[in-house]
């Protein structure tokens, strides 16, 4: 009887595939819309006014602000940076995660205090640990300088140029338990076997990390790599809460070193009101990430194996 | 099965249509509302939307206006200016709005606030002839501020070029406390930062002189370029030049005061990128802050109510001004849908009782003088602020607004030059040519911009 009951059920819902179809889409369709397509399509607008953030009275400017910022010295030395900080903490962050998913992927006692201790930092609100790290990094009252200090290394101002960037490092690194734990679960997806095979062949431990497991979990680490990747270029607030700030506005005196792309585009809407410069800086921005992981993806052909079943079928 | 009974295209269209629907209803939602009342059903109660900061017009200030306007109830914004960006961009601003008294010149000149004289001519409370000369920063006839009709009223302020001083650090560097009425100069301030700064293996204990560097670099170098007689825009305001003799002192003197390590700079930040917790901590001597400064000393310790003391503005050249950089009060938006119940408003909030509870609380001069008298003079520091401002008071001046760039426009250009000269990377010449550069293309921006 509740069988036939639920047979019923799922004919109802089967009958109409289409509507169930659309029904069962429409929430991630309205939200891309609304909170994507929408924003995207408006941006792309604005970039080609003169909009000043508040006045309705903007014009078209057409490719104006396109052709102003590939000659802006600025733009140019902010995507450079950018660009030099995405090749150092993307390649930490994920080798940095897959180092400690190994090493807590043991048999080991209190295993899963050591996870949660090195996941912990990555929960943490960005603002709480950007705030935490300035007064750590504070160069007359920090505790790293006190600790450096026992040392006898004498007081290291953090927050200025050039040590801004390492100290934004350091900050980002911290949060890389988040990456840990996917690493953790793709290694504990690796079929035993495969690694027993490989050890009865008379593979190393290292071959066997090498040549086994680290193809296995191939397609996890691309996707580590193209997320680190656009989350890098992405960065904004850690830079900004690092910097001093003037608190009773939205400007932040940001050092040179880690003055990166988006902190050009916050000060171009915010402290300069140039909503169609930021806009096509933005758009501009877009693009770039967009070929960046084109590039990556192609690559990924190299490198990222995907398990194939008997029917060829991935 | 689903992939047969759904194309591509059907896919499309009705995700087209989804979306389409999704953008109709709250088109549709701004139509009615654009078209409906906000008064409520009995068509006699008007609701005021407000932007404001929640700490300055408080629930019991709301709460106390709506009792003595039945007519009037008040939707509270909290005060965010990109919200009220957005908002004016609409044309659906709020109706009573936070703005300053300096940096109004850019709303004035697009049209975007309402010209006050109407309403200041009828008015009891609120009299041209009572209001103080900050107030003067809301006027703009079009090509510059001063002149013009009033665009805002200033609810309190500071002259924020003055200084305060821990006495008990003067004293233990030996050096004579600071008159309270004769200003002192800049190069006098810097020397005597100096013998108050102390340093021990690469850290600072006691900073001889904070100028709230992250506040801001644009009006206290205006000023000193006035101090000297120069002039900081052209005449349409459309133009700066950093390069002349008076901008380059002033330059300098923010090179020198860097290099010397007396105070926070962004080559040595303040923690949390103000003086005040440096300075109630004793770890700085002197503060370049207004009179509202001395509204935080009130909950301290009797050893900092018995040390601090308030000095007039240092000069530069022969002129005594000292003007204020900012002055918070309150605008009418153009756009405003209930201008005369903004107004009432404003007569509250100016001239009623919370005017009185800000001027007696001492976090700031008044926007009118009738006001003066209640300034608080219960404790010794708060008397001897009182004659200081007296003093101060006649030398009021304003600084010069150009509606083409804001204060947040200047500041990363400025510390960014300085800072190199600071480091020795550039000369002060080189950074007052390229501030100019890097201005006067913000400057061409904004008034195209503006039009």
């Amino acid at each position: 009887m509740e069988a036939e009951r639920a047979g019923r059920g799922r004919r109802r819902w089967s009958r109409y595939p289409s509507r169930t179809f659309y029904l069962f889409v429409s929430p991630w369709v309205l939200g891309f819309a609304l909170l994507t397509a929408l924003p995207l399509g408006y941006a792309l607008l604005v970039s080609f006014t003169n909009f000043n953030g508040r006045n309705s009275r903007w014009r078209w400017v057409g490719l104006r602000n396109y052709t102003e910022l590939v000659r802006d010295a600025d733009v140019i030395a902010s995507l450079v940076r950018t660009l030099a900080y995405t090749a150092i903490t993307v390649p930490l962050m994920v080798g940095g995660g897959l180092g400690l998913a190994v090493l807590l992927n043991r048999r080991l006692k209190a295993v899963g205090l050591f996870r949660t201790i090195f996941f912990l930092p990555s929960v943490v609100p960005v603002v709480a640990m950007a705030i935490m790290w300035k007064l750590i990094f504070n160069r007359d009252a920090g505790i790293l300088n006190a600790i450096l200090e026992r040392v006898s290394v004498g007081p290291t101002a953090w927050l200025v140029d050039p040590n801004a960037f390492y100290a934004l490092i350091i900050l980002t690194l911290w949060g890389l338990g988040g990456g840990m734990v996917i690493m953790l679960a793709a290694l504990q997806g690796v079929p035993a076997e495969l690694e027993e095979a490989a050890v009865v062949d008379g593979a190393s431990r290292w071959h066997v990390f090498r040549h086994v497991t680290v193809p296995m979990i191939s397609p996890v680490i691309f996707f580590q790599v193209v997320t680190g990747i656009i989350a890098s270029f992405q960065i904004v607030i850690q830079p900004l809460l690092l910097a001093e700030s003037n608190q009773v506005g939205s400007v932040a005196l940001v050092p040179q070193s880690t003055h990166l792309y988006m902190v050009q585009v916050y000060e171009e809407f915010f402290n300069n009101n140039r909503y169609g410069y930021g806009s096509a800086m933005l758009w501009v921005f877009f693009v770039v990430i967009l070929a960046i992981t084109l590039v990556v993806l192609r690559s990924s052909r190299l490198w990222v194996h995907y398990q194939v079943d008997s029917e060829g079928e991935r | 099965m689903l992939d047969r009974d759904i194309s591509r295209r059907r896919f499309l269209t009705g995700s087209a249509l989804v979306a389409g629907g999704a953008f109709g209803v709250p088109l549709l939602g701004a139509c009615d509302a654009s078209s409906g009342g906000d008064s409520s059903g009995d068509g006699k109660t008007v609701t005021l939307t407000v932007m404001y900061k929640n700490n300055e017009l408080t629930k019991e200030h709301i709460a106390d206006f709506e009792a003595k306007h039945p007519g009037i109830k008040i939707s509270f914004i909290e005060y965010d200016e990109t919200r009220l960006n957005a908002m004016l961009a609409s044309n659906e601003p709020p109706d009573f709005v936070r703005a300053p008294a300096v940096g109004s010149a850019a709303s004035n000149a697009q049209g975007l606030t309402t010209a006050l004289d109407p309403y200041l001519d009828k008015s009891t409370v609120l009299k041209k002839d009572n209001l103080m000369a900050v107030n003067e920063s809301f006027r703009w006839d079009g090509t510059r501020t001063g002149q013009g009709p009033y665009y805002g009223i200033t609810k309190d302020w500071s002259q924020d070029a003055t200084l305060w001083y821990n006495r008990a650090l003067f004293e233990q560097a030996k050096i004579p406390p600071l008159s309270t009425t004769e200003p002192i100069s800049y190069d006098e301030l810097l020397e005597i930062a100096k013998k108050l700064t102390k340093k021990s293996g690469g850290k600072t204990q006691v900073y001889g002189l904070g100028v709230e560097w992250a506040w801001g670099l644009s009006s206290p170098i205006f000023m000193m370029i006035l101090q000297q007689g120069g002039q900081v825009y052209n005449a349409d305001l459309t133009e700066t030049d950093m390069t002349t003799p008076e901008a380059r002192r002033a330059i300098q003197w923010y090179v020198d005061f860097g290099q010397a390590g007396v105070g926070p700079t962004t080559l040595d930040p303040a923690p949390d990128g103000a003086d005040l917790s440096l300075f109630l901590a004793k770890r700085m001597a002197i503060t370049q802050d207004g009179y509202w400064y001395g509204g935080n000393f009130v909950k301290e310790s009797e050893e900092i109510k018995n040390s601090v003391a308030m000095a007039p503005a240092p000069v530069m050249g022969d002129k005594r001004i000292s003007p204020t950089y900012v002055g918070w009060g309150a605008m009418i938006p153009a756009k405003a849908r209930h201008k005369d119940e903004a107004w009432k408003l404003m007569e509250y909030f100016m001239a009623g009782p919370p005017s009185e509870e800000r001027a007696g609380s001492g976090w700031g001069l008044p926007g009118l003088k009738s006001q003066l008298s209640l300034l608080p003079q219960d404790l010794p520091y708060q008397k001897q602020a009182y004659q200081t401002t007296q003093a101060e008071l006649p030398h009021v001046a304003q600084l010069p607004d150009s509606p083409y760039i804001t204060g947040g426009g200047w500041l990363p250009v400025l510390d960014k030059h300085i800072t190199r000269a600071i480091k020795k990377e550039i000369t002060v010449d080189a950074a007052g040519k390229a501030i100019t550069d890097e201005i006067n293309k913000l400057l061409k921006q904004g008034k195209d911009q503006i039009g």
